[in-house]
Formats: C-alpha cells, structure tokens, sequence
C-alpha cells in the first residue's frame, strides 16, 4: 500500500504503460460486473416507407418499436428504448422490417411476419390487448369494444382506445384494424391518411366518408360462419365473438362459411 | 416540425475505449493512491454505464464521466475523513491522515510534492477540483464547469483563486 502510493507520487509511474497495466488489471472484474448490469441490445434505424419515414428498432427476440417519424415523440420513443436496451444504430435492420410492410403495399398480406419484443409494454393489460389483436388477421377489423370484451373487460373500451394510441409498435401490432362502433374507422397515432393506406393495402376499400365497404361481413369466430351484417342470426350473435371482414373472400379465407339464412356472397 | 435526425451517444464499449486511460490518470493523480484509483474507476464505469441512458448525445459524455469520477473522489475523500477523526481520536498520527488527502502532485522535489499536495488539499473543495481538471487532465472551462455543475466561467474563476491561494502560501 505504502509503495503505491509512493510509485504513484513519482511522475514516471504514470506513463501511459503504467496506466495500461492499471486498465488491464480492472477490465476482468468490471466485465464480470457488467454481465450482471448488462442490458440487450437494439438496433435503431430511420428509413423511408409507404407510410412516411419511420424509425424501426429491434432487439435480438423481435421488433421492439416503431415511431412515424412526422408526429411528436420521437424523443421520448428514444428515451423509453434506452432504459431497457442498448441502443446501437443500425439502418439494415430497420431495412429488413421495412421491406416487410413494403410487401404489404404489393398485395401479401401475410408479410407482417417479424416477432416482436414487447418489452417497451409495462402493463399486462396493455400486453394482453396486443397479443389478442395481433390475431385479428389482415383483412377484417375488429371495434374498440369488441377488443375490450374479447380480452375480458368488456367495459374498458376507453382503455383499450388509451392503449392503441400508445402502441409501441405501430403496423405489426396492427392497431390499425381497430374501429369504431359506428362503423367509422376512428383515429389513428401515424394519421388516418396511414390508416386507410393500411386498410386499403389489406383490402378494405374505406369510402370517403370513412366509413367500411358496403361489401364487408361479419364473421363469427366460434361458429365460423359469416354473414351480412343485417343478419337476423348475426344480430343475435355475440358480436365481442364476431370480426368485421372486408368481403367474402378474406372470411372465407379464414376458413369461415357463408351463412345459410342472409347468403353472403 | 424539424427533420428528425438519429443521433445517439457511442456505444458505452466505445467510450470506454476513448477515455479510459484519461480517467484512469485522472483518478491516479485525484486519489494519490492506485488501488483506490482501480476501485475508483471500476465504480466510475459501472455507474456511468447503470446512468447511461440518461445521456442525450455524445456533446456530454466526456465532462459527463469525469464528473462521476470526480464526484467518487470526492466521496472517497469524505469517507476517509470521517474515518481520520475516530484514528485521530485514537491518538493516531496526524501525518498519516495528511496522507490520505485527495491529492497527488508532482513537484520539483519529493518535499516540494507533498507540501503542495498539502496546499491543494487545504483549498475549498470545488478550486481544488477545477485546478486538478485544468492543470492535470488538460480541461477546457466548459468542461469543468459542466463536470462541477457551474458556469465555464465560475470554472475559470475557481482555478485562478487556488492558483492566487498557492502562490500566495509559498
């Protein structure tokens, strides 16, 4: 002890060697340490889209954000990623998200595929909310109701509304098949402009009034049937257990038969 | 609203790569000791890396770091005062607990050294600090006075008090 210190007060001790010697005998125990403090990584980058220029984070278990990058709150986007991740900038990765919703603009609509890490989700009610709408499929909307009900609190469709507007990840968790009651197609965090883009891209064709196609049916998930929405047998239905689908075809192609009393095309 | 542009401080591994021989001299010359300088700057990054995300851009990081660092010399010193006055009480040796001051220097001599070791130690916390930053890390004002938490030029100020202060003790 006494002998450092001495070595410490004479000037040739701390040359750059010296120093280094120091350094290198630290780096073990504080790389020891950091394994325990470590936070995951995420790969944050800013690319153009259809829908206007996003930036895309995504950690090593999926995409773990997304913002429009022409409204408010990027920041705070950022500040709510660094808590939790590393961030390192990477323009490859939000490429390779991007090219997915770009596939969604030329007619797959089964192109939403990349997992998510919903690690920016703090509460569960929130995370049951995206996890239930992630399996509306592309192609039918579901109300702010109905999503409430179907995730067991069938009167916190205000909460549901909350917790769609703060959607950490925006289009993959497709906040945008999420309706109004009325039929309307409500508001949307990226602009409604985004929305029926979306819905369009996934064959929805909103009027100008906002209002869904004259065409589209409801589906029954239970019984999987689908119907006009006048229906006698669809009014009776329990409508937090029906999707609205754009037309025949998207119901039939989740596997739904054409109802015996209204036939459907 | 403006053009959003990514703009993220390095990666933590990277700014510890970029500073690590600055603060580990830095810590060398603030604690006169190089155990307490190893402990310190092991505490130096993983503190700065559990703050990490608090940090906006990269403008920041450097005073940012040395300012932990300072602030843990800081606390070492403090701790080691207290336990200075129950030796003391014990009747130990005063000089010993000279020793242990929060300052190394190099002087002309080993005597010279240790007196203005001795002087330096004596100086109000924050001239001391912002003489050590100046004169032995090779700060700009701003610098300090983003690390000391004041203006660039209250830094200036509390460097040249302590430098008025020595002068005036030789």
């Amino acid at each position: 002890m006494k002998s450092n210190r001495t070595a410490a007060r004479n000037n040739e001790s701390i040359d750059d060697r010296a120093i280094d010697a120091m350094i290198g005998q630290t780096r073990p125990r504080i790389e020891r340490a950091m394994k325990i403090i470590r936070r995951p990584q995420a790969r944050v980058g800013v690319i153009p889209s259809q829908l206007g220029r996003l930036m895309i984070a995504e950690s090593d278990r999926g995409i773990a954000g997304i913002h429009f990058l022409w409204t408010d709150g990027a920041e705070r986007m950022l500040a709510m990623l660094r808590k939790k991740f590393d961030l390192v900038e990477n323009e490859a990765s939000a490429r390779r998200v991007e090219a997915e919703i770009d596939r969604v603009f030329k007619g797959d609509f089964a192109a939403l595929a990349h997992p998510l890490d919903l690690s920016l989700v703090e509460s569960d009610f929130k995370r049951r909310a995206y996890v239930t709408l992630r399996k509306v499929p592309p192609g039918a909307v579901i109300t702010y109701h109905q999503l409430a009900a179907a995730i067991g609190q069938p009167d916190a469709q205000r909460a549901v509304g909350t917790t769609m507007a703060t959607n950490p990840i925006p289009i993959f968790v497709p906040c945008h098949r999420v309706i109004r009651s009325d039929g309307t197609i409500g508001n949307y965090g990226g602009g409604v402009d985004n929305k029926i883009k979306l819905l369009r891209a996934e064959g929805f064709e909103v009027g100008r009034d906002l209002r869904l196609p004259s065409g589209a049916v409801m589906g029954h998930r239970h019984t999987k049937i689908y119907c006009r929405p006048t229906c006698s047998a669809a009014r009776r239905a329990d409508p937090n257990n029906a999707l609205l689908y754009a037309d025949a075809g998207h119901a039939q192609h989740e596997g739904l038969r054409a109802c015996k009393i209204c036939k459907p095309e | 609203m403006a053009t959003f542009k990514l703009e993220l401080p390095p990666p933590f591994e990277e700014a510890v790569r970029t500073m690590e021989r600055e603060i580990m001299r830095f810590l060398v010359r603030s604690t006169g000791d190089r155990d307490d300088a190893m402990d310190l700057f092991q505490e130096t990054w993983l503190r700065a890396y559990r703050a990490y995300p608090t940090l906006q851009s990269a403008d920041g990081l450097r005073p940012w770091v040395f300012r932990i660092a300072s602030n843990l010399c800081r606390n070492r010193a403090r701790d080691r005062m207290r336990r200075g006055r129950v030796i003391s009480s014990e009747s130990a040796d005063a000089d010993a607990i000279a020793n242990r001051a929060p300052a190394h220097l190099n002087g002309a001599s080993p005597e010279g050294a240790l007196a203005l070791k001795r002087s330096i130690a004596r100086l109000p916390g924050k001239q001391g600090q912002a003489l050590m930053m100046r004169k032995f890390a090779g700060f700009e004002y701003a610098e300090i006075g983003a690390a000391l938490d004041c203006s660039a030029e209250s830094a200036r100020a509390s460097v040249s008090q302590a430098l008025k202060k020595l002068r005036l003790e030789e």
